[in-house]
């Protein structure tokens, strides 16, 4: 048997008396791309959050066996550093060796501006991008992606699913949400969502 | 580097690249200092007072022999307040409006009272009811009081008068009567001629002692008027404005503007950039967000509270000040200034994780720290809550702290206490703070 990469077991979340999640099983093995489907506030920026461990469930437990990047739904960097010194910043916190060499590295992979122009002031394509290249610090072999072609344009698309087959090649595993349902095909295993459930619906029947 | 660190470094440099915000910072708590400054000066202004003669008082009163020209002695005396003559209708108008603060009414037949030396006259004192009143009373009453000591010489004077009229005999004057008085010394002759026996002898006795009594009377009355008496020195110390507690003012309205602005800006930053979530996944602990905002406001504060003093410097020794810059007192004035920004770091770490967003945390800090400071510098006998209140908070114990860093002879008992109130409210606020960033993410 397989050992799962990331475990989330019975994982819940309220926010006060509102439940945005049930609790929730889920597990991801190496070589595999998990979509989250459903529709908007169906709690799967939530089970993505609490995968990551950026926000804490009120029940259950996350088991990581391997490091994980994150890429939130909203562009999570400081507006005011520029790319190269948000991915630096990253990089140093993230423990990487050489924090300098690993972001021009992603800057070059990404074709994300090098200069010194704040990162607020890019445009909404460059700074997605940029959301993705600081989930890539520290070569992870999880990745969890919350909508992340929504500002790309198709080439910039393609380019972020390229990244994401590259992992599950390698032994990795993702675990995206979308509400995109030609991106599903990227998926090996599909989970619907609906009001913080998982339901055992087809996506033609959430999205009616 | 520890992630602190790594985080406080990028606040330094996010900071750096906002001119326009560093700017406003830094002047804005200036102009607060100079504001309160105003206010503390305001508090040491002369108020206005109305003074309404209903006795149409000559330029010139003769009381016991003595002649005082009335408004150069009210001139003189009245340092403390400004008197403008009025009608009685138009002061009490003013006195309605505020226009002035107070009204002293001479009553009629002020002067014939005083002018009998044998009643006090009554002046007529009506206060409004601002926070001014209790100071315009006390200074009305210094009035009276410095009055009273102009008069009294007038005073003992009648009074010798009438002992000397006792001693000598003669033509004498009261109350609109005229008498003669034989007097002790024409009663002592009086006696000396008559037939000696035991009752003339005892009669004389009690003459002779009551002569020698009524000799000393003179010394005993001014004792008696002045059984102290204060001579005044002019003085020679520094002006208002570079005073020890205006510098100390200065430096701690400004690191505790700067300390909770910037600290409850940047904690609730986090959030807003969305930057928090990711630092949450196992990249930086809450306490090491917290310690790395607490630090922000320490080096800040560090920075200006170094400028600040470092002007006040130059200012006093380029003005030959007295008693000059204590510069050797720079190290601990600095260590103070960076304890008591870290404190108030920590609040403003609580403040901004608690209202979660920049421009609400930047809002709320503003809203919170003229109150905080103001507390601080309400005097312990105006209102004592107010003063309980600041013993909880970091303003007061950092003008104390810096007060005695910069100018106490002796500093390390108040510092010592003020660095253990800072350390404590700083921790205090620092727990909360930690468990106010949990909410963060939420």
């Amino acid at each position: 048997m397989t050992t799962p990469l990331l475990r989330a077991l019975r994982v819940a979340r309220r926010y006060g008396d509102v439940e945005a999640l049930a609790p929730t099983d889920l597990e991801l093995v190496p070589g595999e791309t998990v979509a989250l489907v459903g529709p908007n506030g169906a709690g799967k920026s939530t089970l993505l959050s609490i995968l990551a461990g950026a926000i804490d469930p009120t029940e259950g437990s996350v088991e990581s066996h391997a490091r994980v990047g994150w890429v939130p739904q909203r562009p999570a960097h400081y507006a005011r550093l520029s790319a190269r010194e948000n991915l630096e910043l990253f990089a140093r916190l993230e423990g990487v060796r050489e924090p300098a060499r690993a972001a021009a590295q992603l800057l070059d992979r990404f074709a994300l501006p090098t200069g010194a122009r704040p990162s607020g002031e890019l445009s909404v394509g460059n700074r997605q991008r940029l959301n993705v290249a600081l989930a890539l610090l520290g070569e992870p072999r999880v990745l969890l992606l919350d909508e992340p072609t929504a500002a790309l344009d198709p080439g910039q698309r393609r380019r972020v699913w390229e990244v994401a087959d590259a992992l599950r090649a390698e032994g990795g595993a993702v675990c995206f949400a979308t509400q995109n349902l030609e991106e599903i095909e990227h998926a090996s295993r599909t989970i619907v969502l609906q009001d913080g459930r998982v339901v055992s619906l087809t996506v033609e029947e959430v999205f009616g | 580097m520890s992630a602190a660190l790594l985080l406080l470094r990028k606040d330094l440099r996010v900071l750096l690249r906002s001119p326009l915000l560093l700017g406003a910072l830094v002047a804005y708590p200036v102009v607060i200092a100079v504001l309160v400054g105003l206010v503390a000066g305001y508090a040491s202004s002369k108020p206005r007072v109305a003074f309404v003669d209903e006795d149409n008082l000559p330029p010139v009163v003769s009381v016991g022999g003595h002649r005082f020209h009335w408004q150069t002695v009210v001139d003189e005396v009245a340092k403390q307040v400004t008197l403008v003559r009025l009608s009685q209708p138009e002061a009490q108008r003013q006195l309605s409006t505020g226009k002035v603060v107070a009204v002293i009414t001479v009553p009629p037949g002020f002067l014939g009272d005083l002018q009998t030396t044998v009643v006090s006259p009554k002046l007529l004192l009506q206060t409004g009811s601002g926070g001014l009143a209790p100071r315009v009373t006390e200074q009305v009453q210094s009035l009276v009081y410095q009055l009273n000591q102009k008069l009294q010489a007038g005073y003992i004077e009648a009074n010798l008068e009438f002992v000397q009229l006792l001693l000598k005999g003669g033509k004498g004057h009261f109350l609109g009567r005229n008498f003669d008085v034989l007097g002790l010394e024409r009663t002592q002759a009086e006696l000396a001629q008559m037939p000696s026996n035991e009752r003339v002898a005892a009669i004389e006795h009690f003459v002779q002692q009551a002569r020698e009594g009524l000799a000393q009377t003179g010394s005993a009355l001014r004792a008696t008027a002045n059984p102290i008496e204060l001579t005044q020195a002019s003085a020679h110390g520094r002006t208002w404005i570079l005073s020890a507690q205006v510098q100390s003012y200065g430096i701690a309205v400004t690191v505790t503007f700067l300390a909770l602005l910037l600290a409850a800006g940047a904690t609730a930053a986090e959030r807003d950039e969305g930057t928090i979530g990711r630092l949450r996944r196992g990249l930086v602990g809450l306490g090491e967000l917290v310690w790395s905002k607490v630090a922000l406001a320490g080096v800040v504060g560090l920075v200006l509270g170094l400028a600040i003093a470092v002007v006040f410097g130059i200012v006093v020794e380029a003005g030959g000040i007295t008693g000059g810059e204590p510069w050797s007192r720079l190290p601990l004035l600095l260590a103070g200034v960076v304890l008591a920004a870290g404190a108030v770091g920590a609040a403003g770490a609580l403040l901004g994780a608690l209202a979660r967003e920049a421009r609400t945390a930047s809002l709320v800090a503003v809203l919170v720290v003229l109150p905080v400071v103001f507390l601080g510098l309400v005097p312990r006998g105006a209102f004592a809550a107010a003063y309980w209140i600041s013993l909880f908070l970091p303003f007061a114990h950092a003008v104390k702290l810096f007060g005695a860093a910069l100018y106490d002879s002796s500093p390390w008992g108040t510092v010592g206490i003020e660095t253990l109130w800072l350390l404590g409210i700083g921790a205090a606020f620092w727990v909360l703070a930690r468990l106010g960033v949990r909410t963060l993410t939420a």
